[in-house]
């Protein structure tokens, strides 16, 4: 699928009405509102690299490529991407990029809009648009990069996308700090860490039952990845220690984390100010229903639920919102990635609503066929 | 008529209608570039801001919003035009320590949000090294960069909400205050429009905790070559300096004549200056890596800055360099174009075998890690030879980085200076498609008009406002730059 077949399939449809529903490799359709479309525009076999200079540690391919074969090109020359989404590393670079899909690394290094410079996609009319570059600093012409970056595919089919690279750190360890505590001592831990001067790649607390089900043990836990020269991981887990009492543990870890995603049927993301989450950490982390997992990236302000099918009862998201969170629209925000079809009713119908967006996509995509409803009507 | 509707909003001495007292405003930082206003209005406060910009609305009027007017791509000017000056939005309207961020009107001036916050161990990452007078608003507008973005990102990472007037007159959030949103992001779309999406009324910015420590490098090759190499195999280390800078030798030699003299090694080719900051320890041992990495690249010498004073006056050299430049003659011509770090060897040969073709004396000063290039040239724009050879150097030396696969503007903004290699780099549905995201924000045009994209390059949009109609004719001034249009397409 090159990006010409992908522009005159685009049009095809635009002339028909036909509405497309855009898929990478389809690990991950059941996330974001229903979408009605008359075919699927896969773009699963458009995969590989179109340019790769491991010394400007930029790398240039095609939107098909999946997570996973873009680590072992990399990992080749001892430097890698680090965005690792919920779920496995089988998902494709442009769908990740889409939905601006991010994971615990984004603590470190940015949500997936920061790690992308270029981007070249298929508007809803079939033209073909290239916005940034391959360099690692642009401010050439309008932002369409970020814009494309979380739209869900409803501007354009992402075909290709330059992306930067970081070396691999020299030494990458991860620590798990039991948080198991009275809640004063709880917020006393996680404040501690947040206000200190170490800088993690990677910072999650974990509930109980996340724990358990990830080997961890029976208490919540703080899970901290530091990377980079051995000199600077001793000197943060050295400040950590001073904190807490950490104890290393495998960086499979992470791995495991992310695989959780692939049993949930449910996926709520609730953003807050940090200190909020750290004060609330205690009650939010104690929760133990089996099957519902809370994480929070509490430097991001960032908690993430998710409800897998072996939860008991059929769980709606509302027995885990801790209340402070939930329905407190001045103070936070929540974000639905995934719920069964019939929830969706019971949300808001569109987070495109406001006339600036609708204005947006009514340029970007005037017959209205890229995945119609994916972000509401 | 429209100078004294205006004075009814925000006082008579703030509005500006006098052709002498206009002068100030007829350029930016790119002194080779003028035009003189209509009109500049400078509203004091949110509601005076909102109320000029609904008054331009009704009277369909263009405009340009200013900052300080330090930007370096000729972006804040208004061709007969109306200024709209956002100086007098100084106020910092709220400070979260806990949190982490600061909400702040456009006017705040760089440095003073960083003063203001560095008493609770905070700072303000992005540093232009117009810090000292450049807004925060104008830094939203060209998305602005700086040395230590090379860690720390641009203003576009930094950057969480604004509350922004469209030029209808409505205002709008874009972001989120308080966390992540989903929907489109028209915060990220809005940093970096350059003033043709709005105007900024309120900026919330993320702070970053100061690093516990801080080591600054200097050091000094005989050779352009062995810095540029130096510099890709710092990179290739895995160690994220916090700032990577590049200055060769016309450059040293013009800022140790100057008053911002740093002990730089007058007789060295080239010297990088190079920051490394984090925990102690591991800073420490990251500047024994760095230290011999140079070294072993063909350094004479790596001197460690003993204290902050010292750090300080490195630092003092490298972000006044554009200003010393100013002993060599009364202009200056500043490009800004980014290539991939591995062609910085072979970009920088390009550029002295251009400089020599057109007898022009370049100087380089930049952005090394990131590969973002600074190469100056001071010139007398009264000798029309000598401008000619300048201009011609110029944009030769922008076709090469083109050429090398790079951008023509990584942090100054495309304003009226760059707009013409915008074709060179990006196609005609390409650059349709930003008309159309401008068309979005502002449906007329009429905030900061003719700049960033090409009037032509618009299907839906080739008109001229009204109010745009020039009352006089603007005569050629003998500063004007050539418009820098490429040399192939």
């Amino acid at each position: 699928m090159s990006t010409e077949r992908v522009a005159a399939t685009v049009r095809e449809s635009a002339a028909n009405g036909a509405s497309l529903r855009i898929a990478g490799c389809g690990t991950w359709l059941d996330a974001g509102r229903p979408v009605s479309a008359a075919r699927t525009l896969s773009l699963a076999d458009d995969r590989g690299v179109v340019s790769y200079v491991p010394g400007d540690l930029t790398l240039t391919v095609r939107a098909g490529t999946p997570l996973s074969e873009i680590g072992g090109i990399t990992g080749e020359h001892s430097q890698w991407l680090p965005l690792d989404p919920h779920g496995t590393n089988d998902g494709t670079i442009g769908a990740t990029l889409a939905t601006a899909s991010a994971g615990p690394l984004a603590s470190g290094f940015g949500p997936p809009r920061d790690l992308l410079l270029g981007v070249e996609f298929v508007n809803g009319r079939g033209e073909v648009i290239r916005a940034g570059g391959r360099v690692v600093k642009n401010v050439a012409g309008f932002d369409l990069s970020r814009l494309v970056t979380g739209s869900w595919g409803t501007l354009g089919v992402i075909t290709e996308v330059t992306v930067r690279l970081y070396a691999m750190p020299q030494a990458d360890r991860t620590f798990a700090i039991a948080l198991g505590g009275t809640e004063r001592e709880v917020g006393t831990v996680v404040r501690g860490i947040i206000t200190s001067p170490l800088s993690p790649f990677a910072f999650q607390l974990i509930s109980r039952s996340m724990a358990r089900a990830l080997g961890l043990g029976d208490d919540p836990i703080a899970l901290l990845r530091f990377g980079g020269s051995n000199a600077v991981v001793d000197a943060q887990v050295s400040g950590l220690t001073q904190l807490a009492t950490p104890r290393e543990v495998d960086n499979n870890v992470w791995i495991s984390l992310r695989a959780l995603d692939g049993d949930a049927h449910t996926a709520v993301r609730v953003s807050s100010l940090p200190q909020r989450f750290a004060a609330a950490s205690a009650r939010i982390l104690g929760d133990d229903v089996p099957g519902i997992y809370t994480c929070i990236d509490p430097r991001r302000g960032v908690m993430r639920i998710l409800v897998g099918s072996a939860a008991s009862g059929d769980g709606g998201t509302d027995t885990t919102l801790a209340p402070e969170f939930a329905a407190n629209g001045g103070s936070s925000a929540v974000v639905f990635e995934k719920l069964p079809a019939d929830l969706w009713a019971s949300v808001s119908p569109s987070v495109v609503a406001d006339p600036l967006s609708q204005g947006i996509r009514k340029a970007f995509d005037p017959h209205n066929v890229l995945n119609p409803g994916i972000l509401g009507s | 008529m429209v100078a004294e509707r205006l004075a009814e909003i925000v006082g008579e001495s703030h509005v500006l209608s006098r052709q002498s007292e206009l002068l100030v405003y007829n350029s930016d930082g790119l002194p080779g570039y003028r035009r003189q206003p209509r009109l500049a209005v400078f509203p004091g406060n949110r509601d005076e801001a909102i109320a000029v910009v609904r008054f331009l609305a009704e009277e369909n009027l263009s405009f340009v919003p200013r900052g300080a007017g330090t930007g370096l791509s000729g972006g804040a000017l208004a061709d007969d035009i109306i200024v709209v000056g956002l100086h007098r939005l100084k106020q910092i309207i709220s400070l979260d320590v806990e949190n982490r961020r600061a909400t702040v009107e456009p006017g705040v001036v760089n440095l003073r949000l960083n003063r203001h916050v560095a008493p609770h161990g905070l700072l303000y990452a992005p540093d232009p090294s117009s810090e000292a007078a450049c807004t925060i608003g104008g830094n939203v507008a060209e998305n602005a960069g700086g040395p230590h973005c090379l860690k720390y990102g641009v203003t576009l990472n930094h950057v969480l909400a604004l509350t922004v007037v469209l030029p209808s007159g409505e205002v709008v959030e874009l972001g989120s205050k308080i966390g992540e949103r989903d929907g489109y992001d028209l915060r990220g779309a809005f940093i970096g429009s350059e003033g043709c999406f709005g105007l900024a009324l309120d900026i919330t910015v993320k702070l970053t905790p100061k690093p516990q420590s801080v080591r600054t490098l200097l050091a000094d090759f005989t050779s352009v070559d062995q810095a540029a190499h130096v510099t890709s195999a710092i990179v290739a280390s895995g160690i994220v300096p916090a700032a990577l800078e590049f200055m060769d030798g016309p450059t040293i030699r013009v800022v140790e004549d100057s008053i911002y003299a740093a002990g730089y090694p007058r007789d060295a080719e080239a010297i990088l200056l190079i920051e490394l900051d984090g925990l102690e320890a591991g800073v420490v041992a990251d500047v024994e890596v760095v230290r011999q990495i140079c070294l072993d690249g063909g350094a004479r010498q790596v001197r460690i800055a003993r204290n902050d004073a010292e750090r300080m006056k490195l630092w003092q050299g490298r972000k006044k360099a554009f200003g010393a430049m100013g002993r060599l003659a009364p202009h200056l011509i500043v490009q800004d174009a980014v290539i991939p770090r591995t062609r910085l060897p072979e970009i920088l040969a390009t550029i002295r075998a251009i400089s020599e073709k057109y007898r022009v004396v370049v100087c380089n000063v930049f952005h090394a890690g990131d590969g973002n290039l600074h190469p100056n040239i001071a010139y007398s724009a009264d000798d029309p030879a000598e401008s000619e050879r300048v201009h011609k150097a110029m944009r030769e030396i922008m076709q090469a980085c083109i050429d090398a696969g790079g951008s023509i503007t990584g942090e100054h903004g495309v304003g009226l200076d760059k707009m013409g290699y915008m074709e060179s780099i990006f196609s005609e549905t390409s650059l349709n498609a930003m008309c159309e995201l401008r068309g979005v924000f502002d449906p007329q045009h009429r905030s900061n008009p003719g700049k960033v994209v090409p009037v032509h390059s618009c299907k839906e949009w080739h008109g001229t406002p009204a109010s745009r109609r020039p009352v006089r004719e603007h005569e050629a001034s003998p500063l004007e730059a050539e418009p820098s249009h490429p040399v192939a397409r």
